[in-house]
């Protein structure tokens, strides 16, 4: 039982895998990513990059409570993870806010923002999934965005660090992200691998992961628009 | 390892009020007609070889401005010369002897003036070197990526402690006499950021040095105090203001006897930077160094040429004898004038050097010309 329970699971990572993959394909060709690999980003690209990030993470800890209150007591384990996750978001975007300031940037202005096409279309469709009776697919969400913050930020801090000369002070939260999102990662794949999953939510888990892939990658496409 | 920011120079401003004061024209404001102080002031200007100054006095001596107005000004400046405002700023550090009233400290009184939003104050106050003690300060916060823009300002207005009134009645001899024909008001401000100019040339502060041997010197320039040890009954404070001012304890005094060992502290300070490798003599272009008289531009320069046997006079810049020995303010006086000249070009350096005689205290700032962020690395 759980020999087939734990193979299943694998089968979902690799087909998780295969999505980050095919979002990492995509990131190579965003302008504002592609800037900073050539190294020819500038402060008001960083600037921009916050300014529009900080209109959707406002939003991570409302969707994903949102999520908790939908799962019922069955799902109490999902539920549970949702909850402990939402608390620990939902303080992240001060310290984005911070990082925009020490930048030069207009704390007023940044929170008078409205999202991008991108956020836009990636918040909404966060909403209404976590609005779903049981949203398990959800759990694809997270395995995207806190991909993202695990895998990616920390190198973009580094990068944005290395080409415009910016303290560590001026990059926390993209910084913070490698080590919280690692953290929430691997309590992520222990749920992925807890037999926790049926077939039907693996599904569900990858479709919403592609989905979501999909609008993050928009969303840094379209800053300001 | 915590990585920090750069910080750069990128707006230079500077304020001297009213028109240049050449050697006649001294006395009209200061007073000290009389024929002894005329033949004492004759000598203290060939000694510094001052040549004209700016004083925030009328022709009658009466003051025109406060020395937060100088401040102002100049920050005003040089704001202007980033093309910012002083919304713009974040923290504000200003450098002065003595400003206008006891409390609040300066800064306030100058961001009071100055407007703008909330920003990080500092007041340093000291003497010649609590200029680069401020920038010091700024720089530290900007690398630190604490704020992303700041300013620094050294402002000084000294010419109304200078007159007449201030030294009728009270025994006055070279030690008053020395700085009552050396200073002059003025201010110079510049703004300081975690990013070069877009447009144009920035200096990069790669590093402040600042150091004090008050331990083992005495005190080389004082007012508020009898003598030149504090003691309980003897500063200005402890009894009656008239009593204080009697005893001449409000003029600005300076035991010139002292200036040749503080000049070869300096140098020895000089030499140990050049020792630890924070100054490289063989990629020093420019060296602008405070000095309150000319005798010591001749010590100081033939002490670099030691070092720097290939520094000539065009590399070494000063204006002292257009603008005044005007305290903190001078280096930044300085250097804005430098800079704005057109002297610098980009990979050059730059020493700044402020020795100040107050109780022994050296400063040294290390700068390098930045080009316009815009011409670098952008080539699509």
């Amino acid at each position: 039982m759980t020999s087939t329970t734990a193979t299943g699971a694998d089968t979902l990572l690799d087909r998780l895998d295969a999505v980050w993959a095919e979002l990492e394909e995509r990131l190579d060709q965003v302008p504002i990513l592609n800037r900073l690999a050539e190294g020819s980003v500038t402060i008001e690209d960083y600037r921009r990059l916050l300014f529009n990030l900080r209109q959707q993470v406002v939003d991570g800890s409302a969707w994903i409570s949102r999520a908790a209150s939908s799962f019922d007591i069955d799902h109490f384990e999902l539920r549970s993870a949702a909850i402990h996750h939402a608390d620990e978001e939902h303080r992240d975007y001060l310290m984005l806010e911070r990082d925009y300031v020490a930048i030069g940037g207009e704390l007023d202005e940044l929170r008078a923002g409205r999202k991008n096409v991108g956020s836009e279309a990636l918040s909404a469709y966060l909403f209404q999934y976590a609005d779903r009776p049981n949203p398990a697919g959800l759990l694809g969400a997270m395995f995207i965005i806190e991909g993202l913050g695990a895998k990616r930020a920390a190198g973009w801090a580094s990068r944005f660090q290395e080409v415009l000369g910016l303290a560590d002070n001026q990059v926390q939260f993209m910084r913070y992200h490698e080590q919280a999102d690692t953290q929430h990662t691997g309590d992520m794949d222990a749920i992925l691998t807890s037999g926790l999953i049926d077939g039907d939510s693996a599904d569900e888990i990858v479709r919403c992961a592609q989905v979501v892939a999909r609008l993050y990658a928009l969303q840094l496409e379209e800053l300001d628009r | 390892m915590a990585v920090t920011a750069q910080a750069y120079l990128t707006g230079f401003g500077r304020y001297l009020p009213g028109d240049p004061v050449d050697n006649d024209g001294i006395a009209a404001r200061l007073g000290g007609d009389d024929r002894v102080t005329e033949r004492i002031r004759r000598q203290v200007l060939a000694a510094n070889g001052i040549r004209q100054r700016h004083y925030a006095l009328d022709e009658h001596g009466e003051p025109t401005e406060l020395n937060e107005e100088l401040a102002v000004k100049a920050l005003t400046a040089a704001l202007e010369d980033r093309g910012i405002d002083a919304a713009d700023l974040r923290m504000l550090a200003c450098a002065t002897t003595m400003g206008d009233v006891l409390v609040p400290g300066f800064a306030s009184m100058v961001h009071g003036r100055l407007g703008g939003g909330p920003m990080q104050l500092l007041t340093a106050s000291g003497v010649c070197a609590s200029s680069l003690a401020a920038l010091d300060a700024v720089v530290s916060k900007i690398r630190l990526g604490d704020h992303p823009r700041a300013a620094v300002v050294a402002s000084e207005l000294p010419s109304r402690s200078l007159r007449q009134r201030r030294y009728d009645g009270i025994r006055a001899g070279m030690d008053a006499h020395f700085l009552r024909w050396m200073l002059s008001d003025g201010a110079a401000a510049v703004i300081v950021e975690f990013q070069p100019h877009p447009t144009k040339l920035s200096l990069r502060v790669d590093w402040v040095r600042h150091v004090s041997l008050a331990h083992e010197n005495p005190v080389c320039m004082r007012a508020g105090m009898s003598g030149d040890e504090a003691v309980v009954g003897g500063t200005w404070q402890d009894g009656g203001i008239a009593d204080a001012d009697a005893a001449g304890m409000f003029l600005l005094r300076q035991d010139v006897g002292m200036l040749d060992d503080l000049a070869q502290a300096g140098i020895r300070q000089f030499e140990e930077l050049v020792d630890i490798g924070l100054i490289d003599v063989r990629h020093l272009d420019h060296v602008i160094c405070h000095y309150s008289t000319n005798v010591f531009r001749d010590v100081a320069f033939d002490a670099l040429r030691r070092r720097i046997p290939t520094l000539d006079t065009d590399r070494w810049f000063s204006n002292l004898e257009t603008r005044g020995n005007t305290g903190s303010a001078s280096i930044f006086i300085a250097l804005e004038e430098a800079f704005h000249a057109g002297r610098f070009a980009p990979g050059e350096t730059v020493l700044l050097a402020v020795p100040e005689s107050g109780r022994f205290s050296f400063a040294f700032a290390h700068l390098t010309v930045i080009a316009p962020s815009d011409s670098q690395g952008a080539s699509e």
